[in-house]
């Protein structure tokens, strides 16, 4: 495909998908620019381990012949999902997880994407989740288990098909280029960060930017693993309050 | 390249340097639209063509399995994770009858001790050596139709009169020509991805047809 020709309103071409067409194409060439800079993409599906293991050896191990082998790897359905990525996930890094909507361990993970710098791709059917439960919702409409996990390889196989566009596109992959509405890290907001220690009125806390130090004194004393929101070096919110 | 140019730095819009993500948007939508409709027809057409011989290869699955026969299946690669999903598909069932099955792709130490101490390509026919019985059935994931391994495999499982039923693509391969492959399902086109997606389509039809087959053999029973 090029790029030359006129652009068309992808209106047109999410007739034949509804929003879906779109959604990819935001997603694979987010998917493209971690890729570009380094990043591991993180596979995960414990209620369909076999879907995990599709995704990951699709960028590992290229069906066509030429195209460059792209660090994925597949999260053993029997480890846990939450430790595990917590662990081995690095700023930069991805997650794709194709799991239903109330998939606790996926939400657990999904939900600290901003926290741990990790672009996060939710590829599912049936109820949504929430709106922002990750930064990428690939979402089907239908109900039938069967006819959703044949539409899941179709998903995966055009997020590795439009990645491998995107690397044609140079100029759009560079990180200087920031393609967001709102980017977090140029604006004055809150900013994600998810608890490793607390140590007094300070936390050791995990953000996109890395490891530091903030001061919590002025929300109540948080835990090992909430999720809070930092700003100028103090944590003004604990996301996981639920008071 | 730009960075060849000393004040290259200096003009980051020179060179045709893309920095509107807009277009290209637009166009892998527009990809992603008409690649979906593409799996989308050839997924109908590949089902209506094998419509009867997917319920000839279930409705004969459903003999051995009410024989007491378990299913086996393997393939390579993404047709590895298609056999583990028709396992678990026959296994745990989202609606009707649980069936005996197993991939033989699942366990590492097998795969490597076969791998290593004789060849891959016997990685499939050594178990079935071990683990099959005559009412058994193999099905075997093959976008090539020509994976050596599955071919030994199939050869091995005919001579032990298992039940053969191979998913292939292209024109079948070497599955769609061998005697070894009782019921051979091809989906034909010559897209990697595209097979694979009816592939999926194929092993569900063909579970469709093994659970209609059994409720029959249940009622009349």
């Amino acid at each position: 495909m090029t790029t030359t020709s006129a652009p068309s309103p992808s209106s047109a071409a999410d007739a034949a998908i509804g929003g879906l067409a779109s959604d990819l194409a935001r997603a694979s060439l987010a998917l493209a620019r971690r890729f570009y800079a380094g990043g591991t993409l993180w596979c995960a599906s414990p209620a369909w381990p076999f879907h995990s293991h599709h995704v990951a050896v699709e960028f590992v191990h290229p069906v066509i012949m030429g195209k460059r082998a792209l660090p994925a790897v597949t999260v053993p359905p029997d480890e846990d999902l939450l430790a595990t990525l917590r662990t081995t996930s690095r700023t930069g890094d991805m997650i794709v997880a194709v799991a239903p909507a109330d998939d606790p361990a996926v939400v657990a993970v999904m939900r600290r994407g901003d926290a741990w710098g990790v672009e996060t791709v939710w590829i599912g059917a049936g109820p949504r989740p929430p709106a922002g439960a990750a930064k990428h919702v690939l979402w089907l409409e239908t109900e039938d288990p069967l006819e959703a996990s044949e539409q899941f390889v179709r998903v995966y196989h055009l997020l590795w098909e439009l990645a491998h566009v995107c690397f044609e596109h140079r100029g759009l992959l560079k990180p200087d280029v920031c393609l967001d509405d709102v980017c977090v890290t140029c604006s004055d907001e809150g900013r994600p960060a998810e608890v490793l220690a607390v140590v007094g009125d300070e936390a050791v806390v995990r953000t996109a930017e890395g490891r530091e130090s903030v001061d919590t004194s002025v929300i109540d004393p948080p835990s090992p693993g909430d999720l809070l929101l930092v700003h100028a070096g103090t944590a003004i919110r604990n996301l996981d309050d639920v008071a | 390249m730009s960075s060849a140019e000393p004040a290259g730095f200096l003009y980051p819009f020179i060179d045709n340097e893309e920095t509107d993500a807009a277009s290209l948007l637009a166009d892998l939508a527009r990809s992603a639209a008409g690649k979906w409709r593409q799996s989308t027809d050839l997924r109908n057409a590949t089902l209506a063509v094998l419509d009867g011989p997917i319920r000839a290869a279930g409705a004969a699955m459903a003999e051995r399995v009410a024989a007491g026969g378990q299913v086996f299946t393997m393939g390579n690669g993404g047709s590895a994770t298609d056999a583990e999903a028709f396992a678990r598909l026959c296994t745990r069932p989202p609606r009707g009858i649980p069936v005996p099955a197993r991939s033989l792709v699942v366990d590492q130490a097998v795969l490597t001790a076969l791998s290593n101490d004789v060849s891959f390509e016997v990685v499939f026919s050594r178990q079935l050596m071990a683990f099959a019985r005559e009412d058994d059935v193999v099905v075997g994931f093959s976008t090539s139709g020509n994976s050596d391994n599955l071919m030994m495999a199939f050869a091995e499982a005919r001579k032990r009169r298992l039940l053969t039923v191979g998913l292939a693509g292209y024109d079948g391969g070497r599955m769609g020509a061998s005697d070894d492959v009782a019921h051979c399902l091809t989906v034909r086109s010559d897209s990697v991805h595209r097979i694979q997606e009816s592939q999926s389509a194929v092993a569900h039809a063909l579970w469709e047809a093994l659970q209609t087959e059994l409720r029959q053999k249940g009622a009349a029973a």
